[in-house]
């Protein structure tokens, strides 16, 4: 089992959390094949999602030409994905509905929002079960505990970026990986 | 869900999943807040009222996901079920009062908060100065925490103290309006 990355969206859309696991060369194309499954595939998830804005896909294009996306190509992807299936399963199954996960061949997305709109991504292998709980754990013992209140705005995105969150992140990742 | 089942939550998220501190340590704490303020306003109490209030407001905004977390709890389907998992749950789990939720407006967009109870302001006499009497909202940080809480949930409310037992009205109230539900916000570029 494995975890690629994780990202925490606050309600301004701002990517205020990422972290990515089995970091490999970003400025190579990559060569191994499990390293294509972090960025390559949400790359086309955002092909097929075209109502994420024409703009950011511009941005994208010419950087994913050239091999590997930088981290806040990755996490903008990213939140256009989750927002636009998000929005779409409400359309779809009334307001109460979310969607908890979707794989491709190549990766698995969990997600999981709170009331407050706080938006929890984690990013895996297609064999992992739902991580849904895990998600919600993440927020109840370690964002509500360490990240949430060192600032509220987060500005920069930097904000819950704790030592203790930080810590207590990896060793719980840890436990999932085993 | 229905007002038996919030005040079940509250009571057993009160009971089993709440650290607490001793009641009177929270009242003298929050007694030289106000009396500070006083002090620093000189006597200005429309704006210690004010500085309350946002005070409160901030407590609020983080508050919320203390509360999402330790109850568990997700979306309120409308705004009577919000005012009763406020009084039942909200203000059981964090001081240990329930206030009785009354007097709706018809097109349910408006409620008292009835407090029979309210720890923040034991053993306390307003100054007999002539005006705190009509000007000082003694416990109006709880206005600012329900507005932030609230506003972090997509509602944007208005509360305010109609009247309190400290300035010798017959019951302390709380009126809360819903003034319009906050649209999610839209990433840049999409609007």
């Amino acid at each position: 089992m494995t975890i690629y990355s994780f990202y925490i969206f606050d309600r301004h859309c701002e990517c205020i959390y990422v972290k990515q696991w089995h970091q490999r060369d970003r400025t190579f194309r990559p060569t191994s094949s499990s390293a294509s499954t972090v960025d390559s595939p949400v790359a086309l998830a955002s092909d097929r999602h075209s109502s994420t804005s024409s703009k950011l896909q511009n941005e994208v294009h010419p950087s994913s030409r050239g091999g590997r996306l930088s981290v806040q190509d990755d996490a903008k992807l990213v939140f256009g994905v989750v927002f636009s299936l998000r929005n779409m399963v409400r359309k779809l199954s009334g307001p109460d509905d979310s969607f908890i996960s979707y794989r491709t061949g190549s990766y698995k997305l969990h997600y999981y929002e709170t009331a407050t709109n706080l938006k929890f991504v984690l990013l895996t292998d297609v064999k992992m079960n739902n991580l849904k709980v895990v998600l919600h754990q993440i927020y109840v013992n370690l964002y509500v505990e360490f990240g949430e209140f060192f600032s509220i705005e987060h500005p920069g995105g930097e904000g819950v970026a704790v030592e203790l969150f930080e810590m207590g992140l990896d060793s719980f990742i840890r436990t999932i990986q085993d | 869900m229905s007002a038996t089942k919030a005040a079940r939550v509250g009571e057993d998220v009160w009971k089993t999943r709440i650290d607490k501190v001793n009641a009177e340590l929270v009242t003298l704490t929050y007694g030289s807040i106000v009396a500070q303020l006083c002090r620093d306003f000189e006597g200005d109490y429309l704006e210690v009222n004010k500085q309350l209030e946002k005070m409160g407001y901030n407590i609020g905004l983080r508050l919320i996901e203390d509360f999402l977390a330790k109850t568990n709890m997700g979306k309120c389907a409308n705004f009577r079920e919000t005012a009763e998992t406020i009084a039942k749950v909200g203000f059981k789990v964090f001081l240990n009062i329930t206030p009785t939720v009354a007097n709706w407006t018809t097109d349910n967009k408006q409620f008292s908060l009835i407090f029979e109870e309210n720890p923040l302001a034991d053993f306390v006499e307003l100054p007999d100065d002539g005006r705190a009497q009509n000007e000082l909202w003694y416990s109006n940080m709880l206005c600012g925490v329900l507005r932030g809480t609230l506003e972090m949930v997509q509602m944007q409310v208005d509360a305010h103290f109609a009247s309190d037992i400290l300035r010798g009205n017959e019951v302390t109230e709380m009126r809360v309006t819903l003034v319009r539900i906050i649209d999610d916000e839209l990433p840049p570029g999409e609007d």
